[in-house]
């Protein structure tokens, strides 16, 4: 009978054990589409079939890659300073960072939006918003670069921006954190917040050729948090919709006080009916200071101009102006379909996804279907103006993109997965998970009227063990999904730069076609150009140094100076005489405290140095430009203060002075 | 049945195999659409847009003035006036040494020049350095064919 | 026959169940792992005789979106006694020994059993307390919805799976229960042969 026993205990060990072992779920690693590596090849020297701009967050920066191949394309320098490419640091671009608090060098940049005519991208413009300091930068699709910078006045978290109207008249802008306005006295105590606290949008007006912006009218709203907007298009062109949390007007410790309320809401503005106003002279003209930069491509310069004016109205005086949508629990995105019909807020703490009817909405309006108001702004009843809610979606839906075929889809940051549901039934039909929590997700052309579709970007959060290690810091990832399918399909991962946010991306033809080459050295209207070797030289007025200087392959003109002193302000002009494709000259100089300067052909840019120590200090081309780019270098021979050697410039001069001339003495 | 099979998992191999549809392609990336035809190159004409330019007996001197002002701009830091060479040929001489059709198609058509011909390849071993492109016009070129022409005498 | 004696087996078998509680005190008894998508790697809690280990302070920060409670090891009296109760059996099964009585091995044996029992209800309790009693005020708020950990096994708990086990110390616990329960078992086989 002993001999049962072991039997026994050893069965239920053997139980036990397996218990413990058969508890370890799957792995969470993902199985990509069986064809996803052809899907995402691209062929050495072959290019791919879309653009996608992606937001850099707390760079400042917006990054360029190529779907589907995920190559990264380029980085385009937008607020923050770039060293490598001398934006920021160069005499032509330190104007473009200034703002009312002076040269602001850093910025935490969100959301994109490429321009649109017809509600449909047109590949000419990029907008890109500024979170901390609030700007809106306007970049130019032809050269990839930073062409214009607004500052926005009354504003201070300028998040739900820069989105657009269909035919690019407005992009705006909406406050993230309530503040006293500019006017106003804001030395307030904090705790008044319900008093003095108030938020803003602003619409700043796009110039239909030019692309130059200009602030036309801001709308005083109730001291609330503005989080996301996307403009109406179709029937629902005319109005924006501004989703905001912090109904509660909490101003500490939100996490908790900002997500009492079961509802916030998403606020429907009329910009037509305001148009409308501001030509009735209604608007109150509000004393503000905010900075207008703008680049130019002729001269090669950009200029700052300080603004000191804004148009406002008061929400509360114009009951038409502006309405309020109930939307459950600290609503996030505010995203509106192709149709222009559906406005989908999605509560990032809700536990379903709500769809609004825009025609139910202004039937609402219409028989003033309200329910009471929010410090003077109508309520429309939450049931009025549904269409419906996609039940159990997942948990913490965060954005939504459309790919025009009738089906939305959901980014999820806590259950981490796409969400793909329909907009008609509001039933959901596919589900992919994501590694992980992302936050905005992307459709070619997902935000407009004729979304391309195809291709889906998830950017994710938390990168965690999905690459190689790189310490406590990792690169945030994004994953390209197929969605031409019923089911969506994972294709690929590829790492980030900064923190991406919002991206807009869309086919390449329009946009290639497009691209500039060279700045044409003819039209070349900077007031330092030099135009050929001829026109090189050194100029002295008082302590000021001017050095006209040229590059070729492979050399400088001049590229021996002598007679600058200590202390002096020499300013570099360096005019890039090339006119061929991808050939940049750089130019370093030993001890700049600034950076270098990376100049295209035919173009011409401007460092500023001040030498501190008397010594022959070297200069060089960083860019390799020839076989001979080595040699591509020249000296500057730097006195003491109070020193008499002359200015002199040369090239080609190979002396050997073996007596000293009198003046060095 | 193993036929079946091997049919089967071929079907699918050519499947997997399908690239990626679409991809955008410039016009000027198609590689098969340069290929040039079957035609003797000609070292006395060059290759390029030119041919039997005819300049004018006498010289055309506001040609050739405006011709100096591109060749200060876009020449100059590399051809001197005289025979001595900079980073390029001096241009004494030059038109003696090179028909017009071939200068004005080397300054026009430089780097399919610099891969083909055979006096460009021997100045290229001597240089060192590739000619840039230097976007020029076609009245551009012209002009600065002038100028050469003047800089080497002809009135 | 000293049929009121202990055999020799049912020493040994004794004496191990006493070297395992003895172990128990040192190991964890009982384990939760909860994956979720931004935990690939997981996190842990693990409940020893004494206290509460692994990632508590992670799974803190996270239970205050949903308003549960934050877990703390002094908040239970469990984690003051459950280790003298365990000394306690070790120190029982040893008196076993040296009194040598197979009466007194059956009292130990049954109260192990009704503790073993107490214990797991116990252990559902405050399981099915901390799921339940959520802060009405929380942010994250899901009509219907409880977070009681499962008691053995798996449960989906929003976005993260729960797995609960036990672990070397549960299962030496256990261990030590079905030696003794071998030792009383091997008392009524000598019973029975007896009448026959």
């Amino acid at each position: 009978m002993k001999r049962m026993i072991i039997p026994v205990l050893s069965l239920t060990t053997a139980i036990f054990l397996l218990g413990i072992t058969g508890c370890k779920p799957k792995n969470a690693g993902s199985a990509a589409a069986g064809d996803a590596a052809s899907r995402v090849y691209v062929a050495p020297g072959k290019y791919d079939e879309v653009y996608n701009f992606v937001s850099g967050g707390f760079s400042g920066q917006v990054t360029v890659y190529g779907l589907p191949s995920g190559r990264l394309l380029r980085t385009i320098p937008v607020f923050s300073n770039d060293p490598q490419t001398g934006y920021g640091y160069s005499e032509n671009t330190i104007p473009m960072l200034n703002t009312s608090h002076g040269f602001v060098p850093w910025d935490d940049q969100h959301h994109l939006e490429i321009s649109q005519t017809n509600g449909e991208t047109d590949g000419r413009w990029l907008f890109a918003n500024a979170n901390n300091t609030p700007r809106i930068a306007r970049i130019d699709l032809t050269t990839f670069r930073t062409a214009e910078i607004i500052e926005i006045p009354n504003s201070a978290g300028n998040h739900s921006s820069p989105f657009i109207t269909e035919n690019t008249e407005y992009v705006v802008a909406g406050t993230r954190f309530s503040v006293p306005m500019d006017n106003d006295n804001g030395d307030v105590p904090i705790d008044t917040y319900k008093k003095n606290f108030k938020g803003t949008v602003s619409f700043i007006k796009v110039d239909p050729n030019s692309g130059n912006m200009d602030i036309a009218f801001q709308i005083l709203l109730p001291g609330v948090n503005f989080d996301l907007s996307h403009a109406g298009k179709g029937p629902s062109h005319g109005w924006f919709f501004f989703s905001c949390y912090n109904s509660e007007q909490a101003h500490t410790l939100l996490e908790v006080n900002a997500s009492k309320r079961d509802k916030d809401f998403i606020m429907a503005v009329n910009w037509k009916k305001a148009e409308e106003y501001l030509k009735q002279g209604r608007g109150q003209k509000q004393k503000v200071k905010y900075a207008h930069n703008v680049y130019s491509d002729d001269t090669h310069q950009a200029t700052s101009t300080i603004k000191d004016e804004v148009i406002m109205l008061d929400a509360t005086q114009f009951p038409d102006l502006v309405y309020a949508m109930p939307c459950p629990k600290s609503p996030h995105g505010c995203d509106v379909d192709p149709t222009g019909e559906y406005i989908v807020g999605s509560g990032k703490l809700a536990a379903l996804i709500p769809v609004f009817s825009f025609s139910k909405m202004t039937k609402a309006i219409e028989a003033k279907d309200f329910d009471g108001d929010y410090e003077g702004i109508p309520v429309l009843k939450y049931e009025s103006v549904l269409h419906g809610e996609v039940q159990k979606p997942g948990l913490g839906p965060l954005h939504t993109e459309f790919d025009g075929k009738g089906n939305a889809y959901t980014s999820m940051f806590l259950s981490s997965e796409v969400v793909k549901w329909s907009i008609a039934d509001l039933k959901v039909l596919d589900r992919a998970p994501t590694f992980y929590s992302t936050g905005h997700l992307m459709v070619v052309g997902g935000d407009s009227k004729k979304p391309y579709g195809k291709y889906l970007v998830a950017y994710n959060k938390i990168t965690k063990d999905r690459y190689l290690p790189t310490g406590p810091e990792l690169n945030q990832t994004a994953q390209l999904f197929d969605i031409s399918g019923d089911k969506m399909k994972l294709l690929l991962d590829f790492p980030t730069a900064g923190e991406p946010h919002y991206a807009q991306a869309m086919p390449a033809e329009k946009i290639a076609a497009k691209s500039l080459k060279i700045y044409d050295l003819m039209k070349n209207k900077n007031p330092f150009v030099t135009m050929g070797e001829k026109e090189s030289r050194v100029e002295r007025k008082g302590n000021r140094v001017d050095v006209y200087l040229t590059m070729i392959r492979s050399h400088f003109s001049p590229d021996n100076i002598e007679g600058i002193k200590v202390g002096d302000e020499v300013y570099f002009h360096v005019t890039n005489l090339e006119q061929d494709w991808d050939l940049p000259h750089g130019f370093a100089i030993k001890g700049a405290n600034n950076a270098e300067l990376l100049v295209m052909p035919g173009e011409t840019q401007t460092l500023k140095w001040v030498p501190e120590v008397s010594t022959i200090f070297p200069f060089y081309c960083t860019d390799f430009c020839s076989a001979l780019h080595q040699e591509m270098q020249g000296y500057i021979r730097v006195s003491p203060k109070g020193s008499n050697v002359p200015i002199s410039f040369s090239l080609g001069k190979n002396s050997d002075a073996t007596v000293e001339p009198e003046a060095s003495k | 049945m193993k036929k079946i099979l091997i049919a089967c998992s071929a079907a699918l191999f050519m499947m997997s195999c399908g690239g990626p549809e679409g991809g955008y392609q410039a016009k000027e990336g198609d590689e098969t659409a340069e290929k040039p035809t079957i035609e003797e190159y000609d070292p006395h004409r060059g290759e390029g847009k030119f041919k039997d330019y005819q300049p004018s007996a006498a010289l055309n001197a506001s040609m050739a003035e405006s011709g100096e002002k591109v060749y200060d701009l876009k020449c100059a830091s590399c051809h001197k006036l005289s025979a001595e060479m900079l980073v390029g040929p001096g241009w004494k001489g030059v038109t003696e040494r090179h028909s017009p059709d071939w200068i004005l198609n080397f300054m026009t058509n430089t780097d399919a020049m610099l891969d083909k011909d055979p006096k460009a390849q021997a100045m290229l071993e001597i240089c060192m350095v590739r000619m840039p492109n230097q976007n020029l016009s076609d009245d551009d070129a012209k002009d600065i064919f002038e100028f050469m022409r003047k800089n080497d005498g002809v009135k | 026959m000293k049929t009121k004696h202990l055999s020799g087996l049912q020493k040994i078998l004794v004496a191990v169940s006493a070297v395992m509680l003895v172990v128990v005190l040192f190991v964890p008894l009982w384990k939760i792992l909860l994956y979720a998508p931004q935990y690939p790697e997981g996190l842990t809690l693990k409940m020893y005789p004494h206290k509460l280990g692994g990632d508590v302070e992670i799974v803190n920060g996270l239970n205050h979106y949903i308003g549960m409670k934050t877990l703390h090891t002094e908040d239970f009296i469990e984690f003051t006694v459950l280790p003298y109760i365990i000394a306690f059996f070790a120190l029982f099964a040893i008196i076993v020994l040296l009194v040598n009585r197979r009466g007194l091995l059956n009292v130990l044996f049954y109260s192990f059993l009704l503790f073993g029992i107490v214990a797991m209800v116990d252990f559902y309790r405050w399981e099915y307390n901390y799921g339940n009693d959520l802060d009405p005020t929380a942010p994250i708020q899901v009509p219907g919805m409880s977070y009681t950990p499962p008691l053995i096994g798996y449960k989906e708990l929003l976005n993260f799976q729960a797995y609960s086990w036990p672990d070397v110390g549960g299962i030496l616990f256990f261990g030590a229960g079905l030696v003794l329960m071998g030792a009383v078992v091997l008392s009524w086989i000598d019973k029975r042969k007896k009448r026959i």
